[in-house]
């Protein structure tokens, strides 16, 4: 379905879109105007594969170390314990004043509730939210912790292979065509200028 | 080390660039000590003692070791000469390459397909990799990163080696590819229909390469799209094929490509142990990706029909990293394996006839050794091509 370009988001927006950024009523509205058109889709699939890449070449380059994951690791341990804190602190404390105006109380806890969940659902970006109810589901156990799989890789470069927190990239020449090889494989062949002889590089993934 | 094995002989200027990258990252991280202490075991390659290819020189080239962040890096350039020491003419090598801190989760492989080397010739072979690694990860007494044989060919289509990536297969089917190519172009030749020949090398166009895609391949348990829906997945089928693709489906969303289901007919009277399956990609715009080719162990006999399917996610782009939105998918099928353990490939006039697009024809006729040819071609024309038909049949018709 084509639309007129004047009623196409702003490529601000549309990349705001992309990376979880707009508040509620503006992402609905995007979301809407972006499955019916071509063109605003390959935008955010263009920005939403450029922040990809930066995150991975950012895990690639600064976080594969053990050390740094272990670190993020004990932070998170630490939040988690500080939330299973927080709730064991309100049970404790929740039978206090309980003879006290219980209609009033209801009454305003659930008007605050409805007023963070507004202010939380207009102004907190999907993706933030995404990953609150994500570390929430792990806690209460309905989540397992993300699985670290094996990543196969081309760029203009090389072909490389993550696995256990190590990269190894077998390098080519830009003119190499990348192809798969095998369910978990990929491949690069190319000719050697020095030697004129066929090169076929692999990468596996188990 | 035991003589089998090739110690690294690294160049004066590589030398000194080595102590001075290790210095620092003794300064950096004095874990590192240990490794700077056996700085030697850090690349290793190995032959067995009754391996047909022994390395008689080594080149270390501009290999560096950096830090990055807390991971340290490891730039190889390695640029080897093999000596063909067994009885038999070589016309295929897989190196596999091995880092202890990905094993066994991933690996690779250089492969030479194509060579012709006779007995007592020697060849390069060059590796240039690169390994990213926790500086604080540990480190057994073995090399960080291990190179040693995984299968040599024969021109009797024989084979030595482990053949833990399966490389005996893969090997085959490059050198069948590669008689059919010679054989195609030789008669080009001695038919005068140079027209022709020209068209099939490109006309030594330098420019020429086939279209080329990104490509990323994940495995393991993953969140599925929301966006996601079936895409048929269209049969291209070769008319003399033993095995037929009937049809299929795939799960794709945006760029991904997930749990892709073939059906395929076994139609000839002989067992079936393996099939590849080719994957065409059409973009958004209609052009055609030739993907490559997923083989599957699948024992079918004569006149079975049976399914293939991938687990894992494909996630495809443009070269210039932009992701590629799949509007149709196509598979036909690139190999078959019998229990006898032949091989079949498409003839050239089974491609001829498996579809009317020109280009996709050229995509699928484009093999490893008309790569190789070509580039003769395009160095030293008709008469260079002509005389490397000529060593290649000569060398194939040694006695083995």
């Amino acid at each position: 379905m084509s639309t007129p370009a004047a009623e196409h988001p702003s490529i601000e927006i549309l990349s705001l879109y992309a990376t979880g950024d707009l508040p509620f009523v503006q992402r609905f509205r995007t979301s809407v105007h972006v499955r019916h058109c071509a063109a605003c889709e390959q935008h955010v699939l263009t920005f939403q594969s450029t922040k990809a890449e930066l995150r991975r070449e950012s895990q690639g380059e600064v976080l594969t170390g053990y050390e740094a994951i272990a670190d993020w690791q004990a932070l998170e341990a630490d939040m988690l314990g500080n939330i299973r804190v927080g709730v064991a602190a309100s049970r404790c404390i929740e039978n206090v004043g309980r003879r006290s105006r219980p209609g009033f109380r209801l009454a305003w806890g659930t008007g605050m509730a409805a007023l963070f969940m507004a202010g939380w659902v207009a102004r907190v970006p999907a993706d933030e939210s995404g990953r609150l109810i994500s570390v929430l589901r792990r806690v209460v156990g309905l989540d397992q912790a993300p699985f670290n799989g094996t990543v196969l890789r081309s760029t203009r470069d090389g072909i490389s292979v993550k696995a256990r927190g190590a990269t190894l990239t077998i390098l080519h020449p830009e003119s190499a065509v990348i192809s798969m090889s095998g369910p978990a494989s990929v491949t690069a062949r190319y000719v050697d200028d020095d030697s004129g002889q066929v090169t076929i590089t692999n990468v596996y993934g188990q | 080390m035991i003589p089998g094995k090739s110690q690294l002989r690294m160049s004066t200027a590589s030398n000194l660039r080595f102590i001075s990258q290790t210095a620092l990252l003794l300064l950096l991280a004095p874990v590192l000590s240990h490794a700077a202490d056996e700085r030697g075991k850090w690349f290793d390659v190995e032959f067995p003692h009754d391996s047909p290819v022994v390395s008689v020189g080594f080149d270390f080239g501009p290999s560096t070791i950096t830090s990055r962040g807390p991971s340290m890096v490891i730039d190889l350039h390695a640029a080897h000469t093999l000596r063909n020491v067994g009885t038999k003419p070589i016309c295929g090598l897989t190196l596999r390459v091995e880092a202890q801190d990905l094993s066994p989760h991933g690996r690779g492989s250089v492969i030479k397909p194509s060579l012709f080397v006779l007995p007592g010739e020697e060849f390069p072979v060059k590796v240039d990799m690169q390994l990213v690694r926790p500086i604080s990860a540990a480190r057994s007494e073995s090399a960080m990163v291990q190179v040693t044989i995984d299968c040599a060919l024969f021109s009797d289509l024989k084979a030595y080696g482990p053949d833990k990536l399966n490389s005996k297969r893969t090997l085959m089917v490059y050198e069948m590819e590669a008689r059919r190519d010679r054989q195609f172009l030789t008669r080009l030749l001695d038919g005068g229909r140079l027209p022709e020949l020209r068209e099939e090398l490109n006309f030594g166009n330098q420019d020429f390469i086939p279209r080329q895609l990104g490509l990323e391949l994940l495995t393991g348990p993953r969140t599925i799209p929301a966006r996601e829906q079936a895409l048929t997945v269209s049969p291209v089928n070769f008319p003399k094929g033993p095995v037929q693709p009937l049809g299929g489906a795939a799960q794709v969303a945006g760029n991904e490509v997930r749990a892709p289901r073939v059906d395929i007919r076994n139609v000839s009277k002989l067992h079936v142990v393996s099939v590849a399956m080719g994957w065409i990609v059409r973009d958004g715009h209609g052009t055609d990706f030739v993907a490559g080719a997923l083989t599957s162990r699948l024992p079918i006999g004569p006149v079975q029909t049976s399914f293939i399917s991938e687990a894992g996610t494909l996630r495809f782009s443009l070269p210039s990293g932009a992701p590629m939105v799949i509007d149709r998918l196509m598979t036909f099928v690139n190999d078959v394996e019998f229990a006898d353990g032949t091989v079949w490939i498409p003839s050239r006039d089974d491609i001829e006839a498996a579809t009317q697009d020109y280009i996709l024809r050229r995509e699928l006729a484009t093999s490893p050794e008309e790569q190789r040819l070509a580039s003769i071609y395009r160095r030293e024309g008709t008469d260079g091509l002509k005389k490397e038909l000529k060593r290649v049949s000569l060398s194939n018709s040694k006695p083995n």
